[in-house]
């Protein structure tokens, strides 16, 4: 990935002294799911914040946390992100699979693979950007270099004419 | 938020003093004189006891409020307790005063209802979503709807009442007073019922008391194959069941009937006019299942505000499932499926009134909820 990145900084700075529009390709890079590991139900310990009571219709509590925890690894969750316990549960497994996922795999996890594409895309379009700046400097530079040779050369006209003017 | 007050009135009235708890509203109904309601506002105000409901006619509410001509429809509000919530205080301070309020009230859950409290009216539905407003003080509108809150929890309005809304599954729907208040276990039935319905394939589903519409509104927006005819006996949980089915957008393929379901129900004629009655897929139900004993136990938040008749299922909890049954019957397919929410003691009593009924039914599956209760039934037809 990052010999890609130093192959990119040599193509454009290659190209600098032209005024060519330099497209960078989309960058094909897909995350690696294969290691993510996989729970099963019976390892698991799911506790519901206290208890319910009987439960059911005679029961109206707001209760909704979720308590996961993977007996195996010892790896925890905690979950209250919706008021509905029955999302609560399926998010509280996405999480504690990610979760087992950054312990296990560390730097090959879902996660970190995110995190590198993210600011590897950001450092792209950093670097579109700022050549993009560099492409209207130079063309302003270039463009006050014409007007001054420009001005130069009409006040060489101008000083001819008095001249001509006497003789006539 | 509609309190209906004419209902919590006539039951808290039965029932006040019943609870044992400092804090139940004292409930004055609109018949009782100028007295008993001036008695009760002296005694909140200079013992700061209870939150008063009133709902009263127009002499007393101007003798009380010394409001003159107030239309009778507006002659209610209430009177509660100070809170000593003010706009100088930060949201970290409210939140711990309401939090000491409740628990000085004896009110169940009060850490995470004065939670909720406090970020409904920081204006979000999330448990926690105070914590990004500590330091933030509260503007005058924001004390008055918290203190309005208050002391209607108070009172034992249950939360999701005083929020106007629940997430249910994946879905959002609204709630309020009487309409039955979706429980947790009844997310499991749905999966259920999701889990054993054929994929890919246009499914027609009976289902007999939707209530807020949380079961055939959660299986429309899971599976876009299905199409639902519910049937309500409840005016107000028909009229919510529709409003929640056209928020979210579900109302084209959901058919709300009001009827009650009863031992020889026809359903009306079907809306195309064809002759014979529809043959259902599969029914489902999480019909009234609390048995007469247990109805009494019920903590003032359900008995109070919530719609007995959602709830009482007879002496043994099985009248109204013995009449879905027959209606199965008449207008399930032979080979479907009946899916049920019971009690954790009828899969054990249910197979003998079914043969002291003669109805042709036996239970195929028994399952458990997340507390290992027996909860949920799949029933099918036998031969």
């Amino acid at each position: 990935m990052f010999l890609i990145l130093r192959r990119g900084f040599a193509t454009h700075s290659s190209l600098l002294c032209t005024s060519e529009k330099i497209v960078v390709p989309p960058l094909k890079m897909k995350i690696n799911k294969s290691k993510v590991p996989k729970i099963r139900e019976k390892d698991l310990e799911e506790k519901y914040i206290t208890g319910w009571g009987p439960g059911g219709q005679a029961v109206n509590k707001t209760l909704n946390a979720v308590y996961l925890r993977h007996v195996p690894s010892g790896v925890w969750i905690k979950c209250h992100e919706s008021r509905s316990l029955d999302r609560n549960r399926k998010t509280a497994r996405k999480m504690l699979i990610e979760k087992l996922d950054l312990k296990i795999n560390g730097e090959d996890s879902v996660q970190r693979q995110e995190e590198r594409l993210a600011s590897h895309k950001k450092n792209l379009k950093r670097e579109k950007t700022r050549l993009k700046y560099e492409e209207r400097r130079k063309e302003k530079e270039n463009q006050s270099e014409a007007d001054q040779e420009n001005s130069s050369k009409k006040e060489d006209s101008l000083k001819n004419i008095p001249e001509e003017i006497d003789k006539k | 938020m509609a309190l209906h007050l004419s209902r919590a009135v006539r039951r808290v009235a039965h029932f006040s003093g019943i609870s044992g708890s400092r804090c139940f509203a004292a409930v004055a109904s609109f018949s009782v004189n100028n007295n008993l309601l001036k008695t009760l506002f002296y005694n909140q105000r200079h013992e700061n006891s209870d939150t008063v409901f009133f709902y009263t006619t127009k002499r007393n509410f101007s003798v009380l409020t010394n409001k003159k001509n107030v239309p009778r429809k507006y002659c209610r509000g209430f009177s509660s307790p100070a809170t000593g919530i003010d706009t100088n205080s930060n949201v970290q301070c409210v939140l711990e005063a309401v939090h000491k309020i409740l628990e000085d009230a004896e009110i169940p859950e009060a850490e995470t209802c004065s939670r909720y409290l406090v970020s409904q009216v920081l204006g979000s539905t999330k448990q926690f979503a105070y914590k990004e407003h500590l330091q933030q003080k509260l503007d005058n509108a924001q004390v008055e709807e918290l203190n309005r809150l208050v002391a209607c929890r108070l009172a034992r309005m249950p939360v999701q009442y005083l929020a106007g809304n629940w997430d249910f599954r994946e879905i959002t729907l609204q709630v309020r007073p009487p309409v039955f208040i979706p429980r947790p276990e009844t997310e499991q039935l749905v999966d259920i019922v999701l889990d054993h319905l054929p994929s890919k394939t246009s499914q027609r589903l009976l289902e007999v008391g939707p209530g807020t519409g949380n079961i055939c509104l959660s299986l429309l927006h899971e599976n876009p194959d299905i199409q639902v005819t519910a049937l309500e006996r409840s005016k107000m949980a028909a009229d919510l069941t529709k409003e929640n089915a056209k928020l979210l957008n579900l109302d084209q393929r959901l058919e709300v009937i009001e009827m009650k379901v009863e031992a020889n129900t026809t359903l009306p004629p079907n809306s195309d006019q064809t002759p014979q009655p529809v043959q259902y897929d599969a029914l489902v139900s999480n019909p009234p299942y609390v048995l007469r004993k247990d109805l009494i136990s019920l903590a003032p938040e359900i008995y109070v505000y919530e719609d007995l008749r959602a709830l009482d299922g007879g002496a043994e909890g099985l009248d109204v499932i013995l009449n879905i049954l027959r209606l199965a019957l008449k207008y399930v397919k032979p080979d479907g499926l009946i899916f049920l929410e019971v009690d954790p003691c009828h899969p054990h009593i249910l197979p003998l009134h079914l043969e002291k009924q003669a109805l042709p039914f036996k239970i195929d599956k028994v399952l458990k909820d997340f507390q290992d209760k027996e909860r949920f039934l799949i029933l099918s037809r036998s031969s």
